[in-house]
């Protein structure tokens, strides 16, 4: 069995617990449903998400809601705005456009089979409509939506009150007054994916040579889209301080899409402030670059996640799980992968960066300490199966809630 | 001799909807909810294991802690789950602590407290011992919501300052084991590690027999 791969990694008592939750939902009809098969977080865990919960008996399955440009352009707006208030307002066009894509996506995903049904983010949710008797939806938000655009939530309120339950990565994410039960399950990771999978040592050296980094000196890595709120400026001044004192070399890695303007711009920022300093690696890498960025995190000696506002940031527990210590931003869900002093250091500044970057490198072996402690911290709460669990304790709880005192 | 019924308890998390930005609204809220709420702050750090910076026990504590109450956190943090067997008694002393503070319960905290209950689904394993050896195998086969409902969940719901394992010991007269069982430190380790544990402690039993 799939699930059983992964006893590797928990052991297989763990799996016995999994397969004993996912007894009573032998026979379920699950589906879940979101925007995009290919990249970004859903879609990376859905793709082994529902081969495991199938493997556990459950009749899961994956749909993916058409549209055009016109109606992502919507939907990216409407993400925005629920994420904060903006200068941007939802259009009576905008909602026009997200109902017709919607109003075609009804006759495209029938939801009618199901007992289950997850809609992930804002893009499919008004899929609820066709919501029958009997069903239980749930919906999965992975943004923070606690103070949004007023306008925008009134919009999305009426389909968030039709469903069962609002699943968020963190209780600081939720929306004051919302009346449905909202749960809060953290994302993870899979470790048996191309980002996280054990290398070669010869594959991660002749990675660092690629690039022209030096597999002997110590590394500072951020992996991070080009973009202000990673704050790359801050990660470059705080190098700078550590420089003074250590021998060692900074990488930021990451990418920007090609539509993505402003991802541009910061890149040939951070281009121009890195050209005036030594020993610092601006990498753009193409979005599949898995194995390159797991090398660069296998090599690296401190890892650094120095954004100003956050999401939940799974790429600190990529590191955590290489057992690297992190240096990240007091922020968001960063703030509940990293324990203070036992797997890394929260920062809320370019100095206390730098100061906990040196402090390190300096200290190998509470560094190695660290490392250990940081990838037993994601064995036990950040692994695919921990949030597989979850789910299935959800579903549980919802088939069975009519008959729950409250 | 009895048999030992390996089960296990899963949950998930719930936000109440209860926030508090003061003292007071916290004690108003704590008064009233869930136990199982009282469950999720108090005994998931030890599941988790340094879920929370290692400076305070809990997140009540750690909550104080972030906005000042660094007396109160230390006062919240010595609250040990293992030494109760009533979440309604955790309630009671928590509630006692922060109503002889002394402190001005109307301040506005900067950051605030977010009520959570665990919803919590008990489960069998069908993995039962009669004897040692069939207990160590069990052992070997449980996971770590398993070995912490035993040796943790099982004081509240039997009543009794004494984890599961200890009590089947006792009542089949493995008195000294009982007691070696009682003495592992659950803060100190991981469960994986507990769990090694424990196993390398009925096993040396088993073969010194």
């Amino acid at each position: 069995m799939l699930i059983e791969q992964y006893a590797t990694y928990i052991g297989e008592g763990n799996i016995e617990e999994i397969k004993a939750v996912a007894e009573p939902l032998k026979g379920l009809k699950v589906l879940h449903v979101n925007s995009t098969r290919l990249g970004g977080g859903v879609s990376e865990i859905l793709y082994r998400l529902i081969p495991l919960m199938r493997d556990l008996g459950i009749d899961a399955e994956w749909q993916v809601i058409k549209g055009d440009e016109e109606f992502f352009k919507v939907t990216k707006k409407i993400h925005n705005l629920l994420h904060m208030p903006g200068h941007d307002k939802l259009t009576s066009e905008d909602i026009i456009t997200y109902m017709r894509t919607t109003h075609a996506n009804l006759s495209y995903i029938d939801t009618s089979p199901y007992d289950i049904v997850f809609i992930h983010d804002p893009q499919p949710m008004g899929l609820i409509v066709n919501k029958r008797q009997g069903q239980k939806w749930i919906w999965r938000c992975h943004i923070d939506i606690s103070t949004p655009d007023e306008e925008t939530w009134k919009f999305i309120e009426m389909f968030v009150n039709a469903y069962d339950a609002i699943v968020f990565h963190i209780a600081e994410f939720a929306k004051e007054g919302v009346k449905i039960p909202k749960f809060i399950i953290a994302p993870s990771i899979d470790p048996f994916h191309d980002k996280n999978v054990e290398l070669d040592r010869n594959f991660i050296t002749s990675t660092l040579e690629k690039f022209g980094i030096d597999p002997k000196r110590p590394i500072v890595l951020q992996v991070s889209r080009f973009d202000r709120l990673k704050d790359p400026f801050g990660v470059l001044q705080a190098f700078k301080m550590v420089k003074r004192a250590c021998d060692c070399q900074l990488v930021l890695a990451g990418g920007y899409a090609s539509d993505d303007p402003e991802g541009e711009e910061v890149y040939n920022e951070v281009m121009e402030e890195a050209s005036k300093m030594k020993d610092v690696f601006v990498l753009n890498l193409p979005p599949d670059s898995h194995y390159e960025i797991n090398a660069l995190q296998r090599a690296a000696t401190v890892v650094v996640q120095k954004s100003i506002r956050e999401g939940f940031g799974l790429v600190v527990t990529e590191a955590m799980w290489k057992e690297k210590p992190v240096v990240g931003g007091n922020v968001g869900g960063i703030r509940r992968q990293i324990v203070n002093g036992f797997t890394g250091y929260l920062v809320n500044s370019i100095e206390g960066t730098a100061y906990r970057i040196r402090q390190l490198l300096i200290n190998s072996e509470m560094a190695k300490v660290m490392g250990r402690n940081a990838k037993e911290r994601v064995r036990h709460t950040f692994l695919i199966t921990r949030q597989l669990k979850d789910y299935l304790v959800l579903i549980n709880y919802l088939i069975n809630s009519d008959h729950i005192q409250r | 001799m009895g048999e030992f019924r390996f089960k296990s308890e899963v949950w998930t998390s719930e936000y109440t909807g209860i926030k508090a930005n003061t003292i007071h609204a916290f004690l108003k809220a704590l008064r009233h909810v869930h136990e199982d709420v009282i469950y999720y702050h108090l005994y998931r750090n030890i599941f988790e294991f340094h879920y929370l910076p290692l400076d305070y026990a809990n997140s009540f504590a750690y909550w104080m802690a972030e906005n000042g109450y660094y007396v109160l956190a230390e006062k919240l943090s010595v609250i040990d789950p293992l030494q109760y067997t009533s979440l309604e008694d955790i309630r009671h002393d928590i509630i006692r602590i922060l109503e002889d503070s002394g402190e001005d319960l109307d301040v506005l905290c900067s950051k605030p407290f977010y009520f959570i209950r665990a919803v919590r689904m008990a489960v069998d394993l069908n993995i039962v011992a009669k004897d040692l050896e069939s207990f160590v195998n069990g052992l070997k086969k449980i996971g770590w919501h398993s070995l912490f409902y035993h040796l943790v969940t099982a004081r509240l719901k039997l009543g009794k300052p004494i984890n599961d394992f200890s009590l089947w010991f006792e009542s089949i007269g493995e008195i000294e084991l009982a007691r070696e069982i009682e003495k592992v430190n659950l803060w100190a380790h991981t469960l994986r590690e507990v769990k090694g544990q424990l196993i390398s402690i009925v096993e040396r039993k088993l073969y010194a027999h």
